[in-house]
Formats: structure tokens, sequence, C-alpha cells
């Protein structure tokens, strides 16, 4: 099966590197949505059928931190699994990141290897190839 | 049989009786290349980052350079047959052996030049083991694919 994967960040470079990521990977990918910040990732997961979130911190309208308290508010979307892509790394950050419902973390500046690995563990690698 | 890569060299391989090995990797950088769909690999032995320093050089030998020596390497492989997808790439070395102040940065330098050469062609790091201080040795055996790093008298699988 192949997934439909959103990522949201207000870097175009970022979301460059992440859709490269997973064609070289070989995650199969139906979709890749991308957004520039939380409020249109979540008018994409209120339309789009998603999989997986892939989400930086700090984006200009709304943040990631505000983007996860929607979908885990909204019994629709709060399945949907969230990884956290950021600078911003202390463990008190992450773990109140986790308290809410994150299901990874990835730290930046990140290399693909480690974007691949953490989106196989969650997706499941009988799933991926390559 | 052993198949010794000396510094700045380069060997292919299909012969699964065969095991290409490279030792010392102090602040050089070796690549292990393998294709199990076909049983192609291949090992480079890289000294420097970039051929732009002494481009006669590179051109007399482009395995000296990461920036020469890995697309040569991989253009040696496509032409005995095996496929990029199938590529899977393992990474040692690149230590600060001789250059304890980081004065140089050779290690580090043939590392991010090592990575970016493969991004750009499309090919992921699928174990590697780099930096510190100790030199390194790599095997790749061609009857199983795998990477084998030998280190400070312990020997692991990339």
């Amino acid at each position: 099966m192949a997934f439909n994967i959103l990522v949201v960040d207000d870097s175009e470079t970022v979301r460059a590197v992440v859709k490269k990521t997973l064609d070289i990977a070989g995650v199969p990918v139906k979709t890749l949505f991308q957004a520039e910040n939380g409020l249109k990732g979540l008018e994409i997961l209120r339309t789009e059928w998603v999989d997986l979130v892939l989400a930086d911190i700090n984006m200009p309208v709304m943040g990631g931190v505000a983007m996860v308290e929607e979908i885990k508010s909204d019994t629709d979307l709060a399945g949907i699994p969230v990884v956290i892509i950021s600078t911003e790394g202390s463990a008190t950050r992450i773990q109140q990141l986790r308290d809410k419902g994150i299901s990874g973390f990835l730290r930046k500046p990140f290399t693909p290897e480690d974007l691949k690995k953490l989106v196989e563990e969650l997706l499941g690698k009988a799933d991926t190839h390559g | 049989m052993n198949i010794v890569i000396g510094i700045s060299e380069m060997r292919v391989s299909r012969n699964p009786e065969e095991v290409l090995v490279t030792f010392a990797l102090g602040s050089c950088v070796g690549l292990t290349l393998f294709d199990p769909s076909t049983g192609i690999g291949g090992l480079i032995h890289a000294m420097l980052p970039l051929s732009k320093i002494d481009p006669v050089k590179a051109a007399n030998n482009p395995y000296m350079f990461v920036d020469t020596g890995v697309p040569a390497l991989m253009q040696t492989l496509f032409d005995l047959g095996a496929q990029k997808k199938h590529l899977i790439a393992k990474v040692a070395g690149a230590s600060t052996i001789m250059d304890d102040k980081g004065i140089f940065n050779i290690g580090e330098r043939n590392h991010t030049v090592l990575r970016k050469v493969l991004w750009k062609n499309n090919i992921l790091i699928a174990g590697e083991d780099v930096g510190g201080n100790s030199p390194r040795t790599v095997y790749l055996h061609m009857n199983t694919g795998k990477t084998i790093l030998k280190m400070a008298g312990q020997e692991r699988e990339l």
C-alpha cells in the first residue's frame, strides 16, 4: 500500500529534502501534501486522507504545537501520527510534545537517514521497499 | 581471497569468493557499495574531499578524491550491471587522526563531501562509523554483501 503524507514546514527547502528522502528511501508515497503553516496543514487534514504528518514547530500563522493540539482534540484526526521536526529539542520540550500526543521527534539538522528510519518505524518497514 | 585496496584506490568485484578490504582508514573515507540483486560491489579508499586542489592528479587517479572517486566507482559498478536503486552504501573513516587540533578537518570534510555526492545520486547511507581518532579496517564480503568494520580490536557489521 502507498501512504499519504503531509509535510508542514515554512521552509520550502526542508519540504524538498523530505520529499526527496521519502522518494529515495523507497517509502511508498501516494500523495505528498505540503503546507507552510499549521492552519493550512489543518485544512488539508480536514479534506484529505492523511496517514502521517511531519511538522515543524516554529511557523508563521499557526505553529506546530498549536496544530498538534488541534489535531489531538479533533476525534476525526486524533489517530493520525504526528512527527515533529524542529531545532527546539530540549528533553523537556520533547516530553511536553509527547504528552500532547506526538508519535516521534526529529531534531534539525537531521540526516535523510534519520528521517527514513523514523518514517519506516511509524509506517512499518514491511510496507516499504528499497 | 582478500583483495587489498590501498589509499586512493578502488576495486569492484562480482566474485563471491572475494573479500575486498582496506586497512588503516584514518581521515580518509572508505565507502562500500553493494547491489544484492546482482552480487556486484565495490570499495573505495579516498584520501581527500575535492579534486579541485589538484585536477591533474585527479585526472590520473580519480580515486584519490571523494568527489571524483565515488562517481567513478559508481559508474564502474553500473558498467558491470549493478543497479543504482539496489545499491547499499556503508561508510567508515573520516577520523581526526594526524589532525588532533582539527586544523584541516580533512576527515569531516571527506565525510561531508561524500554525503553530498551520495545525496546527489539519490543514495542514502545504510550504515556508517565515522569520526573519532582510531584507525579503521573495512571488509566487503562479496558472498553476503556484508560490510564488516574492524576497529580497536573489535569487529562488527556496519
